[in-house]
């Protein structure tokens, strides 16, 4: 195993594959889309609509994508209002959990911020991926220690899915480890090319 | 069996509404043995009663984070990962720059207001908990 997690295109994903069989089993509606339009770099993107909460009736709308220039799975979102109106970046940001509010308004800019999504063209608001290496590291290599198959886009979800209302049931954790059988990393039921080979 | 001493986690309210309170909790200080020590011993059965209440959580760090003097606690099953966080921010006097996040599973991020009762009831092991956390400066 490398010491810098080449986190390509392809392996990228094989874990959004094995996220969404989860997802799939429990129903928490992530759905897996290819544009198949795209003139741009092959950027693909998987979308759900959230069900409004209970309590405010907003709907959040959060989509995965790869990003090539970070080689990073990269979180875009939005949120509206039930009668369409969209929210405002302060808006969602008096939705982040308290527990992330004082390291996100320390450094906002390179946190959230709003940009065109790639494939729809619309605004959402991104988390910005270029510190995904530096939090994600840690934690693959210490999988690694112990050979444990981590799904990266599992993990880096749990890690930044609930700063901005997404939290993933805790069965996630559990299926992370049940393809251990099924997926080695040595001998990949995919493109074994494409894959980080020793 | 366990080599470190071993602490009753007794957090106070305060510390979840981020007041600037007292420190309250210090292990070192905690110590000896609170009245309601009930809930942990090194290797002895423990109570029934209190046991329901609280559970066995062994605390791992992960790359460059600091670690704990103390790593075993017990503590309610009530408690939210977020409170836990907060916690050890303060316990590792961590700066507002800084983020911790708690893995179960050694990857698995739960969300905030998880209690740790319902993760002793998934992952725990062994009559406890074992819970990894890492710092970082990075976010997003």
């Amino acid at each position: 195993m490398e010491e810098d997690e080449f986190f390509g295109e392809e392996t990228f994903q094989h874990y959004c594959a094995e996220f969404i069989k989860h997802s799939q089993k429990i129903g928490d509606g992530w759905e897996w889309r290819t544009s198949k339009e795209a003139l741009e770099p092959p950027l693909d993107d998987f979308e759900v609509t959230e069900p409004t909460t209970a309590t405010e009736v907003i709907k959040y709308e959060y989509h995965v994508l790869y990003s090539c220039s970070y080689q990073v799975p990269v979180l875009y979102f939005r949120a509206s209002f039930l009668d369409g109106s969209p929210l405002a970046l302060k808006d969602i940001w008096e939705g982040v959990h308290e527990c992330y509010k004082t390291r996100l308004l320390h450094r906002p800019w390179d946190t959230i911020t709003q940009q065109e999504h790639p494939i729809l063209g619309q605004p959402f608001f991104v988390l910005h991926p270029c510190k995904t290496n530096e939090f994600m590291t840690p934690v693959l290599k210490n999988s690694q220690k112990i050979n444990r198959n981590v799904n990266y886009i599992t993990s880096w979800l749990s890690m930044v899915g609930p700063a901005v209302g997404l939290n993933l049931p805790l069965s996630y954790a559990r299926a992370a480890f049940q393809d251990e059988g099924n997926v080695n990393r040595q001998d990949s039921s995919i493109e074994p090319k494409s894959l980080e080979e020793p | 069996m366990a080599e470190e001493p071993e602490s009753s986690l007794q957090l106070p309210p305060s510390i979840a509404a981020e007041g600037e309170g007292p420190t309250e909790v210090s292990p070192e200080t905690a110590t000896p043995e609170p009245p309601s020590s009930a809930a942990v011993s090194p290797g002895t059965e423990e109570p029934a009663g209190d046991t329901k209440k609280k559970i066995d959580i062994l605390l791992k760090a992960v790359g460059d984070t600091p670690i704990m003097k103390t790593k075993k606690w017990a503590v309610e099953r009530t408690r939210t990962i977020q409170g836990l966080i907060d916690f050890i921010k303060k316990f590792l006097k961590l700066v507002a720059s800084e983020q911790l996040f708690i893995y179960v599973n050694q990857s698995f991020a739960p969300s905030p207001d998880q209690e740790v009762g319902t993760l002793y009831e998934c992952f725990g092991s062994d009559g406890k908990l074992v819970l990894h956390y890492c710092k970082s400066q990075a976010w997003g």
